[in-house]
């Protein structure tokens, strides 16, 4: 996924002049061929989040086109105020690009680890969130990135979990992929790293799987219909369960037709303990293990019902 | 041709704006006149039949609490409307209390204070790499040096060597719970902005000859260095009971006042 995330931005670059890479002093490696192929649209803004993001929203305003990157716990929560004023009141065309959302940086700690990224700016008007499950869906979410008029955010997960789509997906706002066609009368709808997840278990109870690689705004259309074909649904999210994907999707239904929605996502809980990616997937109950029993007593009642 | 930006001009409009919306903060307006007034009608460039020609000077208010002046400013170029001052504060009027990059010749939305040096140092390394030749001039408070942004967006412009760049600091000494001493004290100004690798100068922020000859200077000095104009100015100035009473940060005319305002700055 981070390959496909240098390849999508050096293209873009290449093909656009006003594309300008601006890092808080992070992406070591990651931006190498970006910086062999584009040395002077790259700018390390140094470890100054918030004058970064005021830099890009300058920029922007002088007709560029400027790629903020950083750590998700940092762009966008640290920057939040410079998103909204700055650049999300004057709709300015500034992709937003947050890396190792959710748990990945798992050794590092509460600093590093971010889930209320896409809480933070659902709120925010006139930003799009876009959280890629795998490298197709990455690709794809840079091409719609790059095509917006206004400012984007791009939500960047653990990224080695390998692919979901075979092929590159269409993708259009707001719209949600169907991963995998069953006929169980529970649904699943997950983002970014839990999609895998949720198409292993889609697998076990032959249930319907969808990817929401566009969380921000929701295609309400869409998900009311799937609505309408099941009785309950799943939401899968390395990210808090308030405010997130599986509170959009409660705020949709509720108003276009309810549905049961049981939210899998991170809890009222910091990480206690140190370790591996999968051990802090497991300490909050996410790893495909936990959810497998989580999820249980929620499918039997409505497989029952 | 343009107009003329006379401050007590300027100030009557303040006045009038402020009385017609029972706003608060003419002794943060106050005391950036001149300096508006010299950008204005010398300094920038700007097109006066389009706020947003692509080839414009840049000012970011970033003491957005200031903008009445730049109000007065924006009236005179025909950029906003006589209804828009007497209809201050109405409902469903456009203007705000802070500067709003909604409104023509506003660059940045400000009042949170510590953005609009981040936002002018984009603008700054835009032009320069555009080779437009465009400058930008961003206007910040003392007290607003309290905030961190600030300080990493002059690490930033010294950096990227943006002497198309030039930050003016309305040095009146005060914020708005008290002096800049006694909140937090900044030192001096001059070498702080000196060791950050800019041109800078000191300036009576009240004398318009000083003001321009200063930013001359500065503007002309094209050595890959930003600049620094460090504007010692009274807050509240122009208005005999407000000079350097920090209530007029937060106070509202009453009729009594309004009419001796406006006596004083050869109105009424």
């Amino acid at each position: 996924m981070r390959s496909a995330f240098s390849k999508a931005l050096v293209e873009a670059a290449q093909n656009d002049k006003r594309v300008l890479l601006l890092t808080g002093d992070h992406g070591y490696a990651l931006f190498d061929e970006f910086r062999r192929s584009c040395p002077d649209q790259y700018i390390n803004a140094g470890i100054a989040e918030q004058n970064m993001v005021g830099v890009a929203a300058g920029l922007a305003k002088a007709g560029f086109r400027p790629v903020v990157y950083g750590l998700s716990a940092f762009v966008p929560v640290r920057v939040l105020e410079q998103i909204k004023i700055d650049v999300c009141y004057e709709k300015l065309p500034v992709i937003f690009t947050g890396d190792g959302a959710g748990l990945v940086y798992s050794t590092l700690g509460t600093s590093h680890q971010s889930f209320e990224d896409i809480a933070c700016l659902r709120a925010v008007p006139h930003i799009d969130i876009l959280s890629p499950c795998d490298a197709h869906e990455l690709t794809a979410c840079m091409r719609s990135a790059f095509a917006q008029a206004g400012p984007v955010y791009m939500r960047m997960g653990k990224a080695d979990l390998g692919a979901v789509h075979e092929a590159l997906p269409d993708l259009e706002c707001g719209k949600l992929l169907r991963v995998l066609d069953g006929d169980h009368p529970v649904t699943l709808v997950a983002t970014g790293s839990m999609v895998k997840a949720a198409q292993t278990l889609g697998r076990e109870l032959g249930a319907s799987v969808w990817s929401a690689p566009w969380i921000k705004p929701l295609d309400t259309t869409q998900l009311s219909s799937i609505a309408a074909g099941t009785r309950a649904i799943i939401t899968l999210e390395e990210h808090s369960v308030v405010g997130g994907l599986g509170g959009a999707v409660l705020e949709a239904l509720a108003e276009a037709g309810p549905r049961p929605v049981l939210r899998v996502g991170i809890g009222e809980q910091f990480s206690l303990t140190c370790g591996s990616h999968a051990h802090a997937m497991r300490e909050h109950r996410i790893d495909l293990e936990s959810v497998r029993q989580r999820i249980a007593p929620f499918v039997a009642k409505w497989q029952a019902a | 041709m343009k107009p003329l930006f006379q401050p007590s001009a300027l100030r009557r409009t303040v006045v009038e704006m402020a009385y017609a919306g029972n706003a608060v903060h003419l002794g943060c307006a106050f005391s950036i006149v001149e300096l508006v007034s010299a950008l204005y009608a010398r300094q920038m460039r700007y097109d006066l039949s389009d706020p947003d020609d692509p080839g414009r000077d840049y000012l970011v208010l970033s003491k957005g609490h200031g903008v009445m002046a730049q109000y007065a400013c924006l009236h005179q170029l025909g950029w906003i409307e006589r209804q828009d001052i007497d209809g201050y504060f109405h409902d469903g009027s456009r203007l705000k209390g802070l500067s709003d990059a909604h409104v023509p010749g506003c660059e940045v939305t400000s009042g949170s204070l510590g953005h609009g040096l981040s936002v002018g140092v984009g603008l700054a390394l835009g032009a320069s790499r555009r080779k437009a030749g465009q400058n930008c001039y961003v206007i910040v408070g003392d007290g607003e040096m309290n905030e961190g942004p600030v300080w990493e967006g002059m690490l930033f412009a010294a950096h990227a060597k943006l002497d198309n760049l030039m930050v003016i600091v309305d040095a009146n000494g005060f914020q708005a719970m008290g002096t800049t001493d006694e909140v937090m004290a900044l030192g001096s100004l001059r070498a702080k902005f000196s060791a950050f690798d800019f041109d800078v100068l000191e300036v009576d922020g009240h004398d318009l000859a000083a003001i321009s000859a200063a930013m001359d200077q500065l503007m002309t000095t094209k050595n890959g260095k930003p600049k620094a104009l460090v504007a010692k100015t009274v807050k509240g100035k122009g208005v005999s009971y407000m000079e350097n009473i920090n209530a007029w940060h937060y106070s509202r005319l009453n009729a009594v006042q309004y009419e001796q305002a406006l006596r004083e700055l050869g109105g009424a």
